[in-house]
């Protein structure tokens, strides 16, 4: 076989390196789940940082609750916002993968379904980013911020007159309680929802890239694990999610 | 491997709809039961329980972890059981410190503090 002739027997997105496209196809696939497991034993740190703060100040996690400082209604429709953008994702790879190789009105069709899914996906993931800016500027605004930064009013805290670090939470007859922390409950708060906002963010700008190459009509059924390894990033985001709504919003 | 490509494995529409509608139940139930005011202990299980269906959900259809390689599974699976490591031992840590150091009194209350940083 000269390599004129290898050359003409791989179509034009197949590497020169891969067999075939499927030896392609799952080595792209065991990538991205190299990466997906990753980002999961990264977020567990986070999680576990919750664990740990919930186990040293268990007052604090139900007074959060009690006083109802995060919104419940936005919280549950982002989760029903993002749900939706991960089933349209879902449909968008379903359709990326109905796309004959054989170019034609079928394969226009399918390819155009596919673009009109992501670009629903990409908007959906926008208006979760729009509910979190507001549930962000209101708490900015009365101060529920984290560590030193904290400075909440209706549940003051207590800070060291010299060195500003905040010892407890100004109880009745100046008694401090040190048992309770929402300065750190704001910490997790915002340090958790804002790398999954930060991955929302980053989820956006790949599904455009999915459009953009959609447009210049690539991707057929034996190539679509960019369009595949997007969506499994873009529902791993779903599935953080899935745990950070009720430990944030939820439990008492 | 004669061919080059296989047909992927397409899951049919009622299948993501039916999944979709689940989910969507699930959340409303789990959003439900946090208004029932259960002990703090309790509705923490609640909601892992439930969170963990939908995630098994999402993995296995939206995921296509049905239908995908032993061995990306596995990949999956190895993190899940790191992270339970992680977690089972870092507990196990905060739940038996106590027990050798004597630093109790930094989750009690310091009624005192007040009056002495006033002085």
């Amino acid at each position: 076989m000269s390599s004129e002739h290898a050359h003409a027997d791989h179509p034009p997105y197949q590497a020169h390196f891969f067999h075939t496209m499927e030896q392609q196809n799952s080595s792209s696939k065991l990538g991205m789940w190299c990466f997906l497991v990753q980002e999961l034993l990264f977020f567990s740190g986070l999680f576990m940082a919750y664990v740990a703060m919930r186990y040293f100040y268990p007052d604090t996690f139900s007074e959060v609750q009690e006083r109802n400082l995060l919104s419940i209604p936005m919280g549950f429709t982002n989760t029903l916002v993002l749900l939706t953008s991960s089933l349209t994702m879902a449909l968008a790879v379903r359709e990326a993968q109905l796309i004959p190789i054989q170019e034609g009105a079928e394969a226009q069709k399918h390819r155009s379904n596919m673009m009109k899914l992501l670009l629903v996906t990409a908007i959906l993931a926008c208006v979760f980013l729009v509910i979190k800016y507001f549930e962000y500027t209101h708490k900015i605004h009365i101060g529920l911020l984290p560590g030193s930064f904290y400075d909440f009013p209706e549940w003051p805290v207590f800070k060291d007159p010299g060195t500003g670090k905040i010892l407890g939470v100004m109880g009745e007859n100046g008694i401090i309680d040190v048992r309770s922390a929402p300065h750190i409950f704001f910490a997790l708060y915002f340090v958790m929802t804002g790398v999954h906002g930060l991955h929302v963010v980053i989820g956006v700008g790949v599904i455009l890239w999915l459009f953009l190459r959609g447009k210049r009509g690539e991707f057929n059924q034996e190539n679509y694990s960019a369009v595949e390894n997007v969506g499994l990033y873009w529902h791993l985001v779903d599935l953080i999610w899935i745990f950070l709504f009720p430990l944030l919003y939820l439990v008492q | 491997m004669g061919h080059s490509h296989s047909e992927p494995h397409v899951t049919p529409l009622k299948v993501y709809f039916g999944i979709f509608g689940s989910l969507i139940c699930l959340t409303f139930v789990t959003v439900g039961v946090s208004y029932l005011g259960l002990p703090p202990s309790l509705s923490i299980i609640v909601a892992m329980a439930v969170a963990t269906v939908k995630a098994t959900l999402v993995s296995l259809w939206f995921m296509h972890m049905l239908h995908d390689t032993k061995f990306n599974v596995s990949l999956f699976l190895a993190s899940i059981w790191f992270i339970g490591i992680f977690f089972v031992f870092t507990t196990l840590d905060m739940a038996s410190r106590d027990k050798v150091l004597k630093s109790s009194d930094t989750f009690e209350y310091r009624k005192d503090y007040a009056a002495e940083v006033a002085k």
